[in-house]
């Protein structure tokens, strides 16, 4: 671990403890930490008073209806792993088949009970469709991203000279980080909104800004598999629920 | 006696063992023990009911899903519930999907909603919130600022920075000076 970095992460120990750094600074800092004893020691030290936090706030009761959604999905949830269990068998290999029909099943009973997520963004398919083509009006061209990453295409028009590439991270739910380089800085009062989209939907993944040298990182933390494209846009400070115009960059998946 | 009244005598930890291994009774009796807190912290930062539930609920369903990374050696059940709730409702509010955010003064909004009667355990924990207010009131406006806006607020230490227009590295600062002195205040109060 060099000096240099200490002396940069020590910093973050407050904001990290409070919940107060982006997806990707809080990654970067538990990297650290874990090569870090110094920093591991003082998060260590301090965390007993961000966990007292959520203590000082006056208790309010739970709609009875929570438990009782929440207990319906949890319930389908063990009875579908219990059915696949049995249906693998002695062998302890699964029969195909049956143990489709069962997960389907189970899958449906899940899907009904559960409250539509606010996380989405709903969009129509004709709005989706208009941005798309809207977009591929524009003159766009391909720029070619670092070893491993998917190289964005940016409009030339709105944002000249600039490049971006999205890394996606393994595992079973793939995220991302977009990087963005030789973008135009925005005044206070705007943001670069990261969205992904999907199925006709667009879904607000983070905000960003980038410094006077036009570099910019953005997070993708949905899972992308099956997801269309990775947008940005240009939105009014604090973001917006939906696009409200052409994206200045995409990545298509 | 039921298997019922057996998990309800379980610890945390214990009872997390079930959990473990997808018992779904196991996590009903995790939830009336969290679920509470869970909201109510949904609530303090959402601002009203309709998105504090779904938070929740997203949070316990997360937990379920993600029951087998629990390590007991971490920390108490209940700090691993609750922080799973505040990621969640951080990203909701960075997401910018609540629109309806009422800040600084919900304490006062939460009132409303506190009807029924109190059992032993909601007294105790209604004081202990107390106790952990005023710790927080003898903190520097500065640093219970900051801390406010960071936790309860969602907000990053950048966005913090712009609103209050002070150097990102002063708004770091303040935070870790105020959990600090926080720290010392704490361990001062009778839990």
């Amino acid at each position: 671990m060099s000096v240099e970095r200490h002396d940069i992460q020590e910093e973050n120990v407050g904001a990290y403890l409070l919940g107060a750094l982006t997806g990707v600074e809080e990654r970067v800092f538990e990297r650290h930490l874990e090569e870090c004893p110094v920093c591991s020691d003082e998060v260590s030290r301090l965390r007993p008073a961000a966990d007292a936090l959520p203590r000082s706030v006056t208790p309010v009761s739970p709609p009875p209806t929570l438990k009782t959604s929440l207990m319906k999905i949890v319930e389908a949830d063990a009875r579908e792993r219990s059915r696949v269990a049995r249906s693998r068998g002695a062998s302890g290999r699964p029969r195909p088949l049956a143990a489709l029909r069962e997960r389907l099943a189970a899958t449906g009973e899940a899907l009904t009970t559960i409250r539509p997520q606010v996380a989405w963004v709903g969009v129509s398919l004709v709005l989706v469709v208009g941005i798309v083509t809207g977009y591929a009006a524009t003159r766009v061209s391909s720029e070619s991203g670092s070893s491993g990453a998917l190289a964005a295409k940016v409009d030339k028009e709105r944002v000249p000279g600039a490049t971006g590439s999205l890394t996606v991270s393994g595992g079973d739910s793939k995220s991302g980080v977009l990087r963005v380089h030789g973008m135009p800085a925005l005044e206070n009062d705007s943001v670069y909104q990261v969205w992904v989209l999907r199925k006709g939907e667009t879904i607000s993944q983070s905000l960003f800004h980038v410094g006077r040298d036009g570099e910019g990182l953005g997070a993708v933390s949905n899972d992308i598999d099956g997801a269309d494209a990775v947008l940005v846009t240009r939105e009014q400070a604090g973001g917006a629920r939906a696009p409200s115009g052409d994206p200045v960059l995409s990545v298509s998946l | 006696m039921s298997q019922r009244d057996d998990i309800h005598r379980l610890a945390d930890e214990e009872m997390m063992h079930l959990v473990q291994e997808g018992d779904a009774r196991a996590f009903e009796v995790l939830y009336e023990r969290h679920g509470g807190a869970a909201f109510s912290l949904a609530y303090r930062m959402l601002g009203n009911r309709v998105n504090a539930e779904d938070v929740s609920q997203e949070a316990f369903l997360s937990i379920w899903r993600s029951r087998l990374r629990y390590q007991a050696d971490r920390g108490s059940v209940r700090t691993w519930v609750l922080g799973i709730v505040h990621h969640r409702a951080i990203d909701a509010l960075r997401r910018n999907l609540v629109h309806d955010r009422r800040r600084g003064s919900a304490e006062g909004i939460e009132e409303r909603f506190e009807a029924r009667e109190l059992t032993d355990v909601e007294v105790v924990r209604r004081e202990d919130a107390r106790s952990v207010r005023a710790a927080l009131q003898t903190l520097p406006a500065e640093q219970s600022r900051v801390i406010e806006l960071a936790y309860f607020g969602g907000y990053s230490h950048s966005k913090i920075a712009d609103m209050l227009d002070t150097p990102i590295g002063t708004v770091k600062g303040r935070m870790r000076l105020g959990l600090d002195k926080l720290r010392h205040e704490l361990a001062e109060v009778p839990l």
